[in-house]
């Protein structure tokens, strides 16, 4: 009453909403809460072991088919489930090879340009360019992947490359260059983490012995960084390797055993998505299963590239402490 | 060729120049390298608005796929079917990636149990971020699509195994004679065992017209002349007439498994960005201070009410953040959506129940991107602009949350 008397409307006193009491209600209500919270923290695990559970179980249906022979699968050098009717080959070499055809020349053109980059953003960039520069990076890094494949197939294909030479429609190179471009923030930025970790009094003593920046950066920064900038090409190579959407696109749908990057070039995962939206293909058949195939190999060299990736990662961050 | 001045000035280059020389080309160098990110990004953009500008009109906005008519279709559809997707992975994976946040960061230090559980479920998000997303698209399709097989798969024209929100009719066609002035009329009666697909009439039934009035069908026979009496006429059907079966969808239509539908897909869609929330929320609540938790402690709350009243207040703006920069995430994922409903293009607006399966804005530029007719290459371009200026968008929205929230903790 009193308050309002001064003109304070009653939304203004200072009046709690709430008590924050430890009362026995309290406590069994956050008893509950966390019994929630918890099931909230499963569905992460039950997501990685429903992963590796799916996986497992439905390529045993390959691996374990009688009609497979293992060795046939591992080293043979045509692959035709789903191109052709009847009899198929079923040997992995061309999926595996159009893989790392593409991530070759993605890591080839993402490792040497992002190296330059982080060197520059973190040696030399004006703050001024580098307030530029770092969101640049991060609307290339926000692009939707489909939009790279369609860059790929629509601009770098007929206008760059088959200007050079003479490219196929879909080839592992445009698609390559387009993973590149994927990489690219990736890496510039997972390398600029590892230049920023190299202490400070390694670049005085480098300047105090008259080194030019150049020097400093080739004998002294570089060679405390280089496991960082190892992880940084391991974690660009499983980003690589499983991408999907810009080889889907780009890589065409044929798995070739070459190295010539003007050919077209299926990889693990644009087998994936071709065979999955197949009509002819269903549950049950030997193409489906082999999917599932495929994925868990996909999955397990992922895997392990992050995993390195990660364990190289943080060794490096202990030494810099 | 040497003449003996360029000579001289060669041996008095001396070692100081060379490395200064060398200096600057690294410089440049590098200074070009960075120059390579800005034009890959004016070009992509301009590529992209130079091919996809034209088609942007408002028939493209509003039409659907047509095939062959290039200049008539449009993403309707994608664009409902991408908000649709959004919706339910945001619905989904929010509150759980925001729960198990809250839980890695408060909650996990009380017992030795729960910091083991801690430990284990960060090692796995960290693990979960770097699998690709066409595994979980396989993942979607196994565990949402067939339920690993428990349930019967959806086929089309059988009934799915467990289902709700159906109405399962037959559907028949009334005797039409136009030289007697008798319309036939499609009427409808409600179907007792819906796994048969066919009926045949043999009595006289109780049906209903399209405007759900009751009606007495009569059977003729067709063995016999047909009666005088027009009012036996009407709504009749000869004896051995096969009813189809016909199915109505209520708004809540639900089956089990989930089949292709755009529920499944959504829900791949959140196995997919929920290690991206959970750590970019983690990263919001670390950021509030201790100095509220010690004094919410302080005055007598629970762990939970510290929470509920004092850090998450405070972390909202930065989990908004968060939350939709891995909405803009979802948004651009095409693998699991194609993977799990199939990458198929929308020829009329049919998203009417989460049981049906419509593309997405990612999926339409794939599936036109590679269409054998070339001017589906504009409209994917178009398409593009469509999902850039989405993103730009909310990416404005975050940072202009971030910018507000900057300032608030500052006051604190």
């Amino acid at each position: 009453m009193a308050l309002q008397e001064i003109g304070l409307t009653s939304s203004e006193m200072a009046v709690p909403r709430y008590t924050l009491r430890s009362s026995a209600w309290a406590r069994r209500r956050q008893r509950v809460v966390i019994g929630g919270l918890i099931l909230c923290t499963s569905v992460t695990l039950l997501t990685t072991i429903g992963t590796i559970a799916v996986l497992a179980y439905e390529s045993s249906g390959f691996f374990f088919n009688n009609e497979i022979e293992l060795k046939a699968f591992f080293t043979g050098t045509t692959w035709t489930i789903g191109k052709t009717q009847g009899p198929v080959d079923y040997g992995i070499l061309p999926l595996l090879l159009g893989t790392f055809r593409v991530a070759a020349i993605a890591l080839a053109f993402a490792i040497p340009i992002g190296l330059l980059c982080a060197i520059y953003l973190s040696e030399y960039a004006p703050t001024r360019v580098r307030a530029v520069l770092k969101p640049i990076l991060e609307i290339l890094a926000g692009i939707p992947t489909v939009v790279l494949g369609f860059f790929a197939v629509s601009f770098l294909n007929p206008h760059i490359l088959n200007q050079l030479a003479d490219f196929r429609p879909f080839n592992a190179m445009s698609a390559g260059l387009a993973v590149g471009i994927l990489c690219l923030p990736l890496v510039t930025s997972l390398i600029e983490d590892a230049l920023h970790a190299v202490p400070q009094n390694l670049r005085d003593a480098a300047s105090g012995l008259g080194a030019t920046r150049f020097e400093m950066i080739y004998r002294a920064i570089i060679p405390s960084a280089a496991s960082g900038i190892i992880a940084a090409i391991l974690l660009s190579l499983a980003r690589a390797t499983g991408e999907t959407m810009i080889v889907a696109v780009a890589a065409g749908s044929i798995p070739t055993m070459t190295l010539d990057p003007r050919e077209p070039s299926q990889t693990m995962t644009g087998f994936i998505v071709e065979t999955i939206n197949s009509e002819t293909i269903g549950p049950g058949s030997l193409g489906y299963d082999s999917i599932y195939a495929i994925a868990a190999i996909l999955f397990l060299v992922t895997l392990g590239l992050s995993l390195l990736g990660q364990l190289v990662h943080r060794r490096y961050r202990e030494v810099a402490r | 060729m040497s003449n003996p001045m360029e000579m001289r000035e060669r041996k008095g280059l001396t070692r100081i120049d060379r490395r200064g020389r060398r200096e600057d080309i690294f410089s440049i160098t590098c200074l070009l390298a960075s120059g390579i990110a800005v034009v890959i990004l004016v070009t992509l953009l301009s590529t992209i608005v130079a091919r996809g500008a034209g088609s942007l009109n408002t028939q493209f906005l509003m039409g659907v796929h047509l095939e062959n008519q290039p200049e008539m279709s449009g993403i309707s559809q994608a664009l409902v079917g991408s908000l649709v997707l959004l919706l339910i992975c945001g619905a989904v994976a929010l509150p759980i990636g925001i729960g198990t946040a809250v839980y890695l960061e408060e909650f996990s230090t009380s017992n030795r149990w729960l910091q083991r559980w801690r430990g284990l479920v960060q090692l796995n998000i960290n693990n979960l971020a770097g699998i690709p997303s066409i595994v979980y698209g396989i993942l979607g399709v196994t565990a949402f699509v067939y339920m690993f097989g428990m349930f019967k798969p959806i086929q089309v024209n059988q009934v799915p195994q467990f289902e709700v929100g159906a109405n399962y009719f037959y559907q028949l066609k009334t005797l039409e004679l136009p030289e007697l002035d008798i319309p036939g009329q499609f009427v409808y009666f409600p179907a007792s065992d819906p796994d048969l697909a066919f009926r045949t009439i043999t009595e006289p039934i109780d049906v209903y017209d399209r405007q759900g009035l009751k009606l007495k069908l009569n059977v003729l026979d067709p063995d016999q002349p047909l009666p005088n009496v027009a009012s036996q006429l009407t709504t009749s059907v000869m004896r051995g007439t096969v009813a189809s079966r016909f199915v109505r969808f209520n708004r809540g239509h639900f089956h089990l498994p989930l089949g292709r539908s755009i529920l499944a897909a959504g829900l791949t869609l959140a196995l997919v960005i929920l290690p991206v929330v959970i750590i970019v929320s983690q990263q919001a609540i670390r950021s509030v201070p201790d100095s509220l938790r010690d004094a919410a402690l302080g005055l007598g709350a629970t762990r939970w009410q510290m929470v509920y009243r004092t850090v998450l207040p405070t972390a909202l703006p930065g989990i908004m953040t968060g939350a939709i920069l891995s909405m803009s995430r979802a948004i651009g994922e095409a693998a699991p959506v194609i993977a799990v409903m199939g990458g198929v293009l929308a020829t009329s607006r049919n998203l009417a129940t989460m049981m049906d399966s419509s593309p997405s804005l990612p999926s339409t530029i794939y599936k036109w991107s590679l269409h054998h007719h070339i001017a589906y290459d504009r409209l994917a371009a178009a398409a593009i602009i469509v999902l850039l200026v989405t993103l730009l968008l909310m990416n404005l929205i975050a940072i202009l949350i971030r910018h507000f929230y900057e300032k608030r903790l500052e006051l604190l």
